[in-house]
C-alpha cells in the first residue's frame, strides 16, 4: 500500500510538462531528413572583387575630370565583404570586414567590426579620399592672358581612421573608449599676398587632428547616465616658397605702382599651428512615471589653438600705407586663440491624454572665443631697415537659446497632427583691437518667433502623406541672407498600390524675405521629387526611376564697392536631375543566370550656371561556377557648362574583374 | 521492500523535477514556438538578430516570448489565426509603436536627441528604419544600404548629390549619418558632433576648425552652409552661387550697419569687380574660414 502511494506521489511530479500550447495548424512540411551536424569550427561567408580598369582617354578638360571624378586605370582590387563566424563563441561571436576600391582610387575604405555578446563590440574605420581640385575657372585672375592655374587648389589625401571599443554591450554599464583620426598632405598652389601684387605660389599641407575619448554608461530601466570625457591634439604646417628661389614671380598685377613693377623672387613662409581640446559630455534619459519621459545633456568643450608662423620674402615689393618699396622683408608672428563652448539642452515628453503628448524643450549654445597675436615684421631697401610691431586682441560671442513646444495628438490611429511654437533669441559680438577700417566690431541681436503645424495621415500600411509646415518672424538676425520672415513647407507621400509597385514624392519649399532698408532679400527655393519601384517579375526583372525639378531664385541688394552704385545680386538655378536603374535576370539560368543591370542619371540646369552631367552605366553580371562569376560594367561621364565650354569633359570607362565566393 | 519502493518513487520524483521546466507563461500568452508554427521563416531570421536574446536570457523577462514582448498575448491569435487579434506595430500609430521599442531602448544614449529629431516630430517610427525581425539587418551599416534607406524618403536631398560637385554618397565613399544622426541631435538639422559640441563637419574638415585668432563669423554663426551647399552643387567647390564674389557681396554688401541691422555689411572694400583679380575674393582672403595670423583673412 505505502508502495502505491509512494508512485502515486511521483506519478504527479512526473505529470507536469511543460505547458502546452493552444492548438495550432500543424505544419504543413514535415521531412524526416537528418539534421545536419552543427560545424564547431568557424564559418566564413563573403566575397572578393579583383578586376580591371581601363579608361578611354579623356576629352575635354582633363583638370576638370580629375576634380569630379578621378577615376584612373589601371589593376584594382573593387572590394571585399567578409564574416567570420564561431559557433563556439570563443574569442568572438562574428568578425566582419567590409573594403572598397583599393589600388590608386580616389577613394579606399576598409571597415572591421568584431564582436562577443555580453563581452565587447569593436568597430575600426579607415578611408582614404583623394582631393584633387583644379578647375581651369575657379581661382584664376589670369585666365585673360591665357595663363591656365587655379591659384586655389589642391592635390592632396585626407586618411581618417576611427576605432570603438564597448565593453560589457548589454549590461546596465557599460564602459567604452574611441580614438579617431584626421590628416590631411599633399601640395596645392595658392597665393602669397602682399601690397600691390599677388604672386601664385606652390605650397605643401600637412594637417592631423586626433580625438581620445572614453566614457561609461549606466542604462537602468528607470534611466539612463552617460558620462564621456575627451580631448583632441592637432596640428598644421602649411608652408608657402617661391619655386625655383630666385626665379622672378610677376604676380597677378602687372601694372606698375608709381613706375615700379612690382616681384617676388623669393619665398619661404611657413604655418607652425598646433592645437589641443579637452570636452566634456553628460547625457540623461528617464521616465520616472508612466507619463513623463525627460531628456537632458550637457556638452562643453575648450578647443584652443597657438601657432608661430615665420616668412622671408624678398623682390620689388611695396608697402602702401609708407608708399614704400622695399627688397626683402621678415615676418614673424605668435598667435594664440581659445573658445570655450558650453552647450545644453533639456526637455520632456508629457502625455497627459492617451492620444495627446506635450514636448517642451529647452536648448543653449554660448560660444566665446578669445585670441591675440603678436608680430614683429622688418623691411629691408638698399637705404633702410624698417621694423615694424603688431599687436591685436579678438573676441568673437555668440549666445543661442530656442524655446519650444509642441503638442501631438493622435486624433484617430491613422491620424496624428501636430502644432509647436519656438522662441529663438541670442546676441552676437565681434571686436578686433586696436580698431582697423570700418568694421572692427559689430553687436547683433537674434530674435524670432516661429509657428509650426504638421499632419502624419496613414490610412493603411500602403499609404502614407505627411505635411509639414514652419512660418518664423524675425526682429533680428545675424546677416543679410539669414532666415528672417520665412516659411518652410515640406510634403511627403508614399503610396503602394500592388505588391510590385511602390511611389513616393516628396515636395519642399522655403520663402525667406529680409525687407528691411538696405537688405530687400527675397529668396525662394521649391524642389519636388518623384520615385517608383516596380519588380512585375519578383527577382527576374526591377526598375526603380527617380525624377526630381528644382528651382531657385534669389534677388538681394548691394553696392558696388568700388563705386558705390546700387546693385542686385541675382541667382537663379532651374534643375531637372533623373535617375533610373534596371535589373533583369536571365529568366531560364537558375543558378547561373546572367544578369544585367542599367541606367544612370542625369542633370540639366539654366540659370546662373547652365550645367549639363550624365552618368550612364550598364553592368553584367555572369556566373561562371559556384565560386566565380565575372563581371564586366561601362561607365560614361560626360560634363559641360555653357559659359565655361572649355571646362568640360567626357569619358568612357569599362570596369571588368571576376568575384570569388569562398 | 518497502523502503526499496519509497527510494525508488522519490529517485524519479526528483528525476522528474530535475528536468528543466519550461518558463510559466502568463495567462493569453503561447510562447515563440508556437508562433513558429506558422511564422517559420520570420522566427529563424529572429534567431540571427540582435533581439534573439529576448527569447533566451531570462534576466530580460520575455524568455520564450520574444515576439509577444512586441505584439502582445498571443493565444486568440494563435487560436483563431485571425490577423486581427494579435498587435502589429506596423497598424499602429507611430508614436504607439515606437512606445514599444521605448520600452527597452528608451534610456540608452542613442535616444538623447529625440526631443529635437524631425524623424520624430514626423511620426517616423523606429521600425521604418530598424527591421526587427532580422530578415534584413536591425541596422543598415553597410554604406550603400544605409543611403538607399534614407533616400527613399528623402528624394529631394538624395536628388541634390546628383549635382557635379557633391559629397561622394552616390560613389559609396561616405553615408548621410556621417553627417546627420537619424536619431536626433542637439544640432541643426541632426547634425553629428565632433569633440563634444562642435559640428560635425569638423570630423573631416579638421583643418577648419580652428579655433582662429581671426574668425570669420559666419562660420561660427551660421555654419558652413551659410555658403556651401552641403549635399551638391552646379558650382564649384560646393558653393550656394555660382561666381564667388557674390557669396561674399550678399553680406559685405557696403551698406551702412544701421539700417541693415546686420553685421558684415561694411567691408573696407575699393576693389574694382571689373577686373578678373577681383571676382574670386578667395584669391587674396584665402584663409575665408579664418586665419590665425591675419585680421583681413588674407595669410
Amino acid at each position: 500500500m505505502k508502495a502505491l502511494l509512494a508512485i502515486l506521489v511521483a506519478l504527479p511530479v512526473l505529470a507536469q510538462q511543460p505547458a502546452t500550447p493552444p492548438a495550432v495548424p500543424p505544419a504543413t512540411t514535415t521531412t524526416d531528413a537528418p539534421s545536419p551536424v552543427p560545424s564547431t569550427e568557424p564559418v566564413l561567408t563573403g566575397w572578393i572583387d579583383l578586376g580591371y580598369r581601363w579608361g578611354a582617354g579623356v576629352g575635354g578638360s582633363f583638370d576638370t575630370y580629375r576634380s569630379i571624378i578621378n577615376l584612373g586605370s589601371g589593376p584594382k582590387f573593387l572590394g571585399a565583404d567578409f564574416t567570420l563566424t564561431d559557433p563556439k563563441h570563443k574569442w568572438f561571436d562574428t568578425i566582419q570586414v567590409r573594403a572598397d576600391s583599393w589600388g590608386d582610387e580616389p577613394s579606399s575604405s576598409v571597415h572591421v567590426e568584431a564582436k562577443k555578446s555580453g563581452v565587447y563590440d569593436f568597430n575600426a574605420d579607415y578611408r582614404d579620399f583623394a582631393y584633387f581640385n583644379f578647375l581651369p575657372s575657379y581661382a584664376d585672375p589670369l585666365l585673360s592672358t591665357g595663363v591656365v592655374l587655379d591659384e586655389q587648389s589642391f592635390d592632396t589625401r585626407r586618411k581618417i581612421a576611427a576605432l570603438s571599443l564597448d565593453i560589457r554591450p548589454g549590461h546596465w554599464w557599460t564602459p567604452y573608449f574611441g580614438w579617431d583620426h584626421d590628416s590631411n598632405g599633399g601640395t596645392g598652389a595658392t597665393v602669397f599676398v602682399s601690397d600691390g601684387n599677388d604672386y601664385p605660389v606652390p605650397n605643401t599641407l600637412s594637417d592631423s587632428t586626433e580625438l581620445y575619448r572614453a566614457g561609461i554608461r549606466f542604462e537602468k530601466p528607470r534611466f539612463h547616465v552617460t558620462l564621456e570625457e575627451g580631448g583632441t591634439t592637432f596640428r598644421s604646417n602649411q608652408s608657402l616658397y617661391q619655386n625655383p628661389q630666385g626665379s622672378t614671380n610677376y604676380g597677378n598685377v602687372s601694372a606698375p605702382i608709381l613706375g615700379q613693377t612690382l616681384d617676388l623672387t623669393n619665398l619661404l613662409a611657413a604655418y607652425g599651428i598646433g592645437g589641443s581640446s579637452t570636452y566634456t559630455k553628460a547625457l540623461l534619459t528617464a521616465n520616472p512615471t508612466t507619463w513623463l519621459d525627460i531628456y537632458g545633456q550637457f556638452l562643453f568643450s575648450q578647443p584652443s589653438s597657438h601657432v608661430n608662423y615665420q616668412q622671408t620674402d624678398a623682390g620689388n615689393l611695396y608697402l602702401q600705407s609708407q608708399v614704400l618699396f622695399y627688397t626683402s622683408e621678415q615676418d614673424l608672428i605668435t598667435a594664440s586663440s581659445q573658445q570655450p563652448h558650453t552647450s545644453g539642452s533639456f526637455g520632456a515628453e508629457i502625455r497627459p491624454l492617451k492620444h495627446m503628448r506635450i514636448v517642451e524643450s529647452w536648448l543653449t549654445d554660448r560660444l566665446h572665443d578669445a585670441g591675440s597675436s603678436a608680430g614683429t615684421e622688418t623691411l629691408l631697401n638698399p637705404y633702410a631697415a624698417i621694423p615694424l610691431s603688431t599687436l591685436l586682441a579678438t573676441t568673437l560671442a555668440s549666445n543661442y537659446s530656442q524655446e519650444a513646444i509642441d503638442i501631438f495628438y493622435d486624433a484617430t490611429s491613422k491620424l496624428t497632427l501636430r502644432g509647436g511654437y519656438r522662441y529663438v533669441w541670442g546676441d552676437a559680438s565681434y571686436a578686433s583691437l586696436p580698431p582697423e577700417g570700418l568694421a572692427s566690431s559689430a553687436q547683433e541681436q537674434l530674435r524670432q518667433n516661429i509657428g509650426m503645424g504638421a499632419a502624419t495621415f496613414r490610412p493603411s500600411q500602403k499609404i502614407s502623406v505627411t505635411g509639414e509646415f514652419e512660418g518664423g518672424a524675425s526682429s533680428g538676425v545675424y546677416f543679410r541672407t539669414s532666415l528672417y520672415d520665412y516659411q518652410k513647407v515640406r510634403a511627403q507621400v508614399h503610396y503602394q498600390p500592388l505588391q510590385q509597385l511602390s511611389i513616393s514624392a516628396d515636395f519642399t519649399l522655403l520663402n525667406n524675405q529680409n525687407p528691411l532698408a538696405g537688405t530687400k532679400y527675397d529668396y525662394s527655393a521649391s524642389q519636388e521629387s518623384l520615385s517608383f519601384y516596380w519588380s512585375p517579375h519578383g527577382k527576374i526583372f526591377d526598375i526603380q526611376g527617380t525624377y526630381s525639378h528644382s528651382d531657385l531664385k534669389s534677388n538681394i541688394s548691394y553696392l558696388e564697392p568700388e563705386t558705390l552704385t546700387p546693385q542686385l545680386s541675382t541667382y537663379r538655378d532651374n534643375a531637372h536631375t533623373g535617375s533610373a536603374l534596371f535589373d533583369l535576370a536571365w529568366p531560364h539560368g537558375k543558378r547561373f543566370a546572367p544578369k544585367l543591370a542599367a541606367g544612370g542619371s542625369f542633370f540639366i540646369s539654366s540659370g546662373s550656371q547652365p550645367t549639363s552631367y550624365f552618368q550612364p552605366t550598364a553592368k553584367l553580371w555572369v556566373p561562371l561556377g559556384k565560386h566565380l562569376n565575372w563581371f564586366s560594367e561601362w561607365q560614361y561621364y560626360g560634363y559641360g557648362e555653357a559659359f565655361l565650354l572649355y571646362q568640360g569633359f567626357r569619358t568612357h570607362l569599362v570596369t571588368t574583374g571576376v568575384r570569388f565566393t569562398p | 521492500m518497502r523502503w526499496h519502493v519509497v527510494v525508488l518513487s522519490l529517485t524519479i520524483a526528483a528525476a522528474a523535477l530535475a528536468q528543466p521546466a519550461a518558463p510559466t507563461l502568463p495567462p493569453g500568452y503561447v510562447g515563440s514556438e508556437t508562433c513558429m508554427a506558422c511564422h517559420e521563416d520570420i522566427y529563424k531570421a529572429f534567431a540571427k538578430s540582435p533581439h534573439h536574446p529576448v527569447d533566451v536570457d531570462a534576466k530580460r523577462g520575455w524568455q520564450g516570448r520574444a515576439c509577444e514582448s512586441c505584439h502582445g498575448p498571443g493565444q486568440k491569435h494563435a487560436e483563431s489565426g485571425d490577423p486581427t487579434l494579435i498587435r502589429d506595430p506596423a497598424n499602429l500609430a507611430a508614436a504607439a509603436a515606437d512606445k514599444i521599442c521605448l520600452t527597452c531602448h528608451l534610456n540608452q544614449p542613442t535616444q538623447i536627441g529625440r526631443l529635437e529629431s524631425s524623424h520624430a516630430h514626423n511620426q517616423v517610427s523606429c521600425t521604418a528604419c530598424h527591421k526587427v525581425h532580422g530578415s534584413e539587418p536591425l541596422v543598415a551599416r553597410k554604406t550603400e544600404a544605409t543611403n538607399k534607406l534614407c533616400a527613399s524618403c528623402h528624394l529631394n536631398e538624395w536628388a541634390q548629390f546628383q549635382r557635379p560637385f557633391h559629397h561622394k554618397l552616390p560613389e559609396g565613399d561616405m553615408t548621410c549619418v556621417d553627417c546627420h544622426n537619424p536619431h536626433g541631435s542637439i544640432r541643426p538639422v541632426m547634425q553629428q558632433s565632433f569633440a563634444g559640441n562642435e559640428p560635425g563637419c569638423f570630423k573631416c574638415h579638421g583643418d577648419k576648425r580652428g579655433p582662429f585668432t581671426f574668425e570669420h563669423a559666419p562660420v561660427r554663426f551660421e555654419g558652413c552652409q551659410a555658403c556651401h551647399e552641403p549635399h551638391g552643387s552646379a558650382n564649384a567647390r560646393m558653393l550656394t552661387r555660382a561666381n564667388v564674389r557674390f557669396v561674399c557681396l550678399e553680406c559685405h554688401a557696403n551698406l551702412p550697419s544701421v539700417p541693415s541691422k546686420v553685421a558684415g555689411v561694411v567691408p573696407p572694400s575699393f576693389h574694382d569687380l571689373n577686373l578678373p583679380l577681383f571676382q574670386n575674393c578667395t584669391v587674396c582672403h584665402q584663409k575665408i574660414h579664418g586665419s590665425h595670423v591675419d585680421r583681413n583673412l588674407l595669410k
